[in-house]
């Protein structure tokens, strides 16, 4: 039994052109026994960074409300709001605090970051559970279903995907991916961030 | 014993597997079956060689991939020949796939408890001339199926193909169903697609690319026209015909 | 080992413990209460490890009450689950954690609605229409994948409960022989006998 298997999960988040797409599955369980399926792991920390949180499910509850903490922090002594690159460096640094006993999660990161000239860029992230940073180009995934996702995404994905392509990308290699694993599944989310909005959709899949 | 050796009791232990590394994948078609593998064989985090096939030619209708443990995966292969070898000179022709299948089960399972350390997956035409794949356990449970991925990328492969092959969770558009077999040319674009994929992601996937096509009696070779590094293995051209793709894959 | 249930219905919560208290394999007791009624309209059924559930419980109880004393109101459902989930979540990486897993259900009459948490000993913590601890959970939660509905009144509600005890006693072979089951609603926590 380990414990970054226990309560299953996955989450996978992908680059498109000027847009970014974030992905989980709505599985709780403990080991073989499914508890929920409507566990969201994906959360919202301004309009325009968004984290997934794989992993030890009450380390999930706790880092969210972590994050928030930090970031209403942030929020009040910058007056401004977190910029995605800054979030991901503030998850690697909380995640790294606890190098010794470490949270049993492994985040991704998702949102649209300002460039000097005022443009909006996409970008992802991901850590390991003591903060390591991965800074990918192309897709970002993790959790129970990490190695799947891997296999699907780079047989799926392609660059500069419009908005409606990325999520058909996104959704169909989760879907697949968490199809395999009997740790994820049980439903899924997917969240488009593009320049003028967000699209949340709730996936309809397997329930087995 | 003046040392005392009785009282400090030793364990010693051999290890008579290891795990070489490498994918398989095989896909059935209508009239046709192709059969893959990479040919990078590996120990831990060492290369032994860049070029190990890991599929071979049973048969003008029989292709047989193994995977796992090098070792017993050629002894294996060298056994199913052996026999395929006495058969033919029993009944003066090739044995059909089914039976080979059964073969395969029969020989895995004699050795049920000092099991062939590998993953077999068997692809060719059958007697009614239909494409087909069957994949092995170590042990010898089979099943046939119209596309299996087996190895080290295992996990990496399956749900794709799950995706283009079986066309899971994709919704056929009205009065269209998915076709249940695709043409050659969209199987060996996902054949190619997948071990590029699983080349990118798997430190123990690479160096070359074997792509067994095994044609129906009569089917055109349709698909392979144009097909860059392919050669003809069958040994009549009325029969069944069997072709083997060669290409590299990144060596990093 | 403990069995707790708990289902939500239309504007209610029922929760049933089973009522033994058992040392290996002696029954100590066979009228334990093991559902804590923490405010005016919240439940919390507790199972786990003995003795680190009464004083659990009981920590949980009193902060509670606590908070409704200093103020005005009690805590609604959410908040006191969110509560209890950092409580035991703060513990498991202390130095002794507590070993309790818990079936929080509670009634807002703030939005007139019906809450249930289940939540384990690590701090795992998932809103849900029903819910189960012990090995009555792997016989309860997929007979209520099949019977649960939320529109339910409490007559059909507790029907479901029943279903639920009787197919424990018939399947689990250390099945518990009775249950305390409490309801709460728009009117409070009650205790109810099958």
């Amino acid at each position: 039994m380990s414990i970054m298997q226990m309560n299953g999960g996955s989450v996978i988040a992908m680059v498109g052109k000027d847009c970014v797409a974030i992905a989980s599955d709505l599985r709780l369980g403990n080991q073989s026994l499914g508890i929920s399926s409507k566990f969201e792991k994906i959360f919202p920390m301004t309009d325009r960074v968004y984290v997934g949180l794989p992993g030890l499910a009450t380390d999930v509850t706790t880092l969210h409300q972590q994050f928030r903490y930090r970031l209403n922090m942030y929020t009040i002594k910058e007056e401004r709001e977190i910029e995605p690159e800054t979030f991901a460096h503030l998850v690697s640094s909380t995640l790294y605090e606890k190098r010794f006993g470490p949270y049993f999660i492994e985040p991704v990161i998702a949102g649209l970051q300002k460039t000097p000239s005022g443009d909006l860029k996409p970008y992802i992230a991901a850590t390991d559970l003591i903060g390591c940073l991965n800074f990918a180009k192309d897709f970002v995934v993790a959790g129970t279903a990490s190695d799947k996702l891997f296999g699907v995404a780079e047989g799926l994905w392609e660059p500069d995907l419009e908005p409606e392509d990325l999520f058909e990308t996104i959704a169909q290699t989760l879907l697949n991916a968490v199809d395999r694993d009997a740790y994820s599944g049980w439903g899924a989310v997917v969240y488009v961030l593009t320049k003028d909005k967000v699209i949340k959709r709730e996936l309809k899949g397997r329930m087995d | 014993m003046p040392d005392g050796s009785f009282s400090n009791p030793q364990q010693r232990q051999f290890n008579p597997y290891s795990d070489n590394g490498g994918t398989i994948l095989a896909i059935a078609g209508a009239d046709f079956t192709v059969i893959a593998g990479d040919t990078r064989q590996s120990e831990g985090y060492s290369i032994q060689t860049r070029y190990a096939p890991k599929v071979f030619r049973l048969t003008d209708r029989a292709v047989l991939a193994v995977n796992g443990f090098a070792a017993d995966g050629n002894m294996f292969v060298k056994k199913v020949k052996q026999r395929l070898e006495w058969y033919r000179h029993a009944h003066a022709k090739d044995m059909p796939l089914r039976a080979i299948a059964r073969l395969i089960q029969t020989m895995l399972y004699a050795q049920r408890f000092f099991p062939y350390y590998v993953y077999n997956i068997l692809g060719g035409i059958e007697e009614d001339g239909s494409g087909a794949v069957y994949s092995f356990d170590p042990v010898g449970s089979y099943e046939r199926e119209a596309c299996r991925a087996a190895g080290a990328a295992q996990s990496l492969v399956q749900p794709f193909l799950d995706n283009q092959i079986y066309f899971k969770n994709q919704a056929a558009a009205p009065n269209q169903p998915h076709p249940a077999h695709l043409p050659l040319s969209d199987v060996l674009a996902i054949v190619i697609d997948s071990f590029t994929s699983a080349t990118e992601r798997h430190i123990e996937v690479g160096d070359g690319l074997e792509i067994y096509v095994v044609l129906a009696k009569g089917r055109s070779v349709q698909g392979l026209e144009g097909v860059r590094s392919i050669q003809e293995l069958s040994t009549k051209s009325d029969g069944d015909r069997v072709f083997v793709i060669r290409r590299d894959l990144k060596k990093d | 080992m403990d069995v707790s249930f708990a289902i939500t219905g239309k504007g209610y919560v029922i929760i049933a413990a089973d009522t033994t208290a058992a040392r290996s394999i002696i029954k100590m007791k066979s009228d334990e209460d093991k559902i804590k009624v923490l405010s005016p309209h919240l439940l919390m059924a507790y199972s786990g490890e003995p003795g680190d559930t009464v004083q659990f419980a009981e920590f949980i109880e009193r902060n509670i009450r606590l908070y409704h004393i200093r103020n005005p109101h009690p805590l609604r459902p959410q908040s006191a689950a969110s509560w209890i989930r950092r409580s035991l979540a703060d513990s498991i990486r202390s130095r002794r954690p507590y070993a309790v897993n818990l079936l929080v259900g509670g009634y807002d009459p703030a939005e007139h609605a019906p809450h249930l948490y289940w939540m384990d000993y690590l701090g795992t913590m998932a809103e849900v229409p029903f819910a189960a601890h012990g090995y009555g959970a792997y016989f309860a939660l997929s007979l209520l994948d099949r019977y649960h509905d939320p529109e339910a009144n409490l007559e059909e509600g507790i029907a479901t409960l029943k279903k639920c005890i009787d197919e424990v006693a018939q399947r689990l072979v250390v099945a518990p022989g009775k249950y305390k089951v409490k309801v709460v609603d728009k009117d409070g926590v009650r205790e109810i006998e099958l």
